[in-house]
């Protein structure tokens, strides 16, 4: 069908119509300047023709429905940034739109109460940067509602620029440079996404009163990588999120006053990167274990910055060994991490490169002897660690077992399958 | 071929492999159970990192004791002897025996994760490319180390020097290499990083970590500084291929140069 056609019968439909589309390949690009529905079949494409963006949403109260849009301009030399599907009004509706050769996938100008939901972006890879855009671009945009959104592989997942009191829910982004990018946002929440393999999880700047909540930051791994960044990004509430397997679980620089409150941050290589620069942080019932290093204050000590709050620090793991006399969970006596990296950190960028290294904990201990060390942190309430299940040491039992069976009766016959020379043949 | 048999034959009547087989098996098994919580797409990434981050604790152990207890059986036995007097040289004896270890350890070790795959299908979405570059990493790094066990092996002269110069190069590799390197760390320039990379690379877990993470995707060299750009000079599979090479090139040499035909307990 001729572009002309669908855009034709675009024309031709009365406000608040709905069309219903054909499974198959209508061309683009289309423009839509009255409210109406498109609702495509399973396999209906709408495909730009390459010179700009393959459906420009101009009315409002528009709803687009199950398609696959392609094809919008790649070009980084014109006045605009294309996208598959360019919205610039209110109180439309995108849902089950799947995006694949897109400058950006979903772009929100200036464009509020907006839903998009249940989408499906992906772009050209992680390492490509400069060639392509975002998966869903939110420009000067407010009160519009993202969940459910799948995206990979773009520059970064969801961008967000003077973009203020969005919502975010459940959206599942990996493989692009940072996963979520706020700049100059404010009054955002954002729940239950999920960041992985990410160049950075999200990357917080210059943006103030976000929530983040109950979301995950995982394998946002390599040498600059990190789960949640916060660069001069105030007064946040960081809430019920893991951050699990990342170079630095938290990286905080230029940021005041954020509450980082019952998160799980496990098995980074450094749980917490905060930047002397930071104040007035405050982390509270944090479970932080089996970091490489549990948090590390850079630039010098940075001044009220909390470990603790009402009397309720975080838990530290069984690496920091606590006494608990009174049981009231909380640590009998203060923790204070002394650290020597610190410096080495600061200075040289390859440090990064050795975190995984056992060779740090020597480091640590031979430079602790020699009284290099800085105290990182200082948690005057400490948790006491959660007690873990035993099904781990449970397996090892068991296969000890199996291993001593195997050497005291059945080698014997093992020998004799595999091997046809057993010692009683 | 006559070595393969011979060397399957004297494995599968000691304790050694079966114990190796045992640990992997147990610690891929329990990694697997602990992994039942990741997300089906993406868990299989974070269970291979972890399987890697745990096995690389036994293996480089495991197969220098499997190399060097292999070696220092043939001068107990004095088979080494018989075998010389033959039309066998020394490096061709070892060349013939290393292919033996290395079919022997690495059959098992191979068949184990085929069937571990199998495994793995029911719970996470797979990768086989990511896969096979875990594999290969596990064979380059169990090749290394067999080839360091067999060199430990073919000089030492007693059970006891066997255990220390096995404990020490563990202990070197793990320990020691990286920490002399953070030492030199604060006058790494742009001017001498990549001889700073030579050394890092030179350590083959690094290597072999290198290659896995990138390899799988889920390391970022993303915006690389100018200094860390000189640091990775080449691709991490040169780097591996490098290391691979160097350790197999010195063990060698080392074993054919030093070694002691006679050994006692």
């Amino acid at each position: 069908m001729a572009a002309e056609n669908l855009q034709a019968m675009i024309d031709s439909m009365k406000e608040g119509a709905v069309l219903k589309l054909e499974d198959k390949t209508y061309e683009g690009n289309i423009v839509i300047d009255k409210p109406l529905t498109l609702i495509g079949a399973k396999h209906t494409v709408i495909k730009g023709d390459g010179t700009g963006n393959v459906i420009s949403v101009r009315a409002p109260r528009v709803k687009l429905k199950y398609l696959t849009v392609t094809g919008s301009s790649m070009n980084r030399n014109s006045s605009e940034e294309y996208a598959a599907i360019k919205v610039y009004t209110n109180n439309n509706l995108i849902e089950h739109i799947t995006v694949r050769r897109s400058f950006h996938g979903i772009y929100l100008s200036k464009a509020h109460h907006n839903i998009v939901r249940y989408t499906n972006i992906k772009g050209i890879g992680k390492g490509e940067i400069a060639a392509q855009g975002n998966g869903l671009h939110i420009f000067y945009a407010k009160n519009n509602l993202l969940s459910h959104n799948t995206i990979e592989g773009t520059r970064d997942g969801m961008f967000f620029d003077y973009a203020n009191k969005n919502k975010s829910y459940d959206n599942n982004i990996s493989n692009t440079r940072y996963g979520l990018h706020y700049m100059y946002s404010d009054g955002n929440t954002f729940k239950r996404n999920i960041f992985t393999m990410n160049t950075g999880g999200a990357a917080v700047m210059n943006s103030n009163n976000l929530t983040l909540e109950d979301n995950q930051f995982i394998v946002n791994y390599g040498n600059q990588s990190f789960g949640l960044l916060l660069l001069q990004a105030n007064d946040n509430h960081i809430e019920n999120n893991l951050f699990y397997m990342n170079q630095r679980g938290l990286y905080i620089d230029q940021a005041t006053r954020n509450l980082v409150k019952n998160n799980r941050i496990i098995q980074n290589q450094i749980g917490i990167e905060l930047w002397a620069s930071s104040q007035a942080q405050v982390f509270t019932l944090n479970r932080i274990s089996d970091n490489t290093i549990p948090a590390v204050t850079i630039g010098g000590n940075g001044e009220r910055n909390d470990w603790s709050k009402a009397g309720f620090g975080n838990d530290w793991s069984s690496a920091f060994p606590l006494t608990d006399l009174n049981q009231d969970d909380i640590g009998d006596f203060p923790i204070t991490y002394y650290s020597s990296l610190h410096q080495l950190i600061e200075d040289q960028e390859l440090t990064n490169l050795f975190l995984k290294s056992t060779a740090i904990s020597i480091y640590e201990k031979i430079n602790a002897t020699q009284n290099n060390e800085e105290v990182m942190f200082k948690d005057p309430h400490p948790l006491m660690p959660v007690k873990r299940s035993h099904t781990f040491v449970l397996w090892i039992g068991i296969g000890l077992l199996a291993a001593v069976g195997i050497f005291a009766k059945g080698r014997q016959k093992l020998c004799i399958t595999f091997g046809r020379n057993g010692r009683n043949t | 071929m006559h070595y393969i048999w011979k060397e399957w034959k004297e494995h599968i009547r000691g304790k050694g492999l079966w114990l190796a087989l045992s640990i992997i098996v147990l610690i891929s098994i329990s990694i697997m159970l602990r992994s039942s919580a990741l997300s089906f797409d993406k868990g299989f990434y974070i269970l291979m990192i972890n399987l890697f981050d745990t096995i690389i604790y036994f293996i480089p152990i495991l197969c220098l004791f499997i190399g060097a207890f292999s070696i220092f059986q043939e001068k107990e036995q004095k088979t080494l002897i018989m075998l010389l007097t033959k039309r066998d040289n020394y490096s061709s004896f070892l060349l013939r025996k290393s292919f033996g270890l290395y079919t022997v350890v690495l059959l098992p070790l191979l068949v184990w994760f085929f069937i571990y795959l199998l495994l793995l299908k029911f719970q996470f979405q797979l990768d086989v490319k990511a896969y096979l570059v875990f594999i290969l990493a596990l064979v380059v790094m169990s090749l290394v180390f067999l080839q360091m066990g067999a060199a430990i092996g073919s000089f030492s002269r007693s059970r006891m020097q066997i255990i220390g110069c096995t404990i020490f190069i563990w202990f070197y590799f793990f320990f020691l290499h990286d920490f002399i390197l953070l030492s030199f760390l604060p006058d790494v320039t742009y001017e001498n990083v990549k001889l700073f990379s030579v050394g890092y690379f030179l350590n083959p877990l690094q290597a072999v970590r290198m290659f896995l993470e990138t390899g799988m995707g889920v390391y970022s060299f993303g915006h690389m500084s100018r200094l860390l750009e000189a640091f990775m000079w080449t691709k991490p599979v040169f780097f591996l291929l490098g290391n691979l090479v160097v350790w197999l090139g010195v063990s060698f040499g080392t074993a054919t140069f030093l070694n002691r035909k006679e050994g006692y307990e």
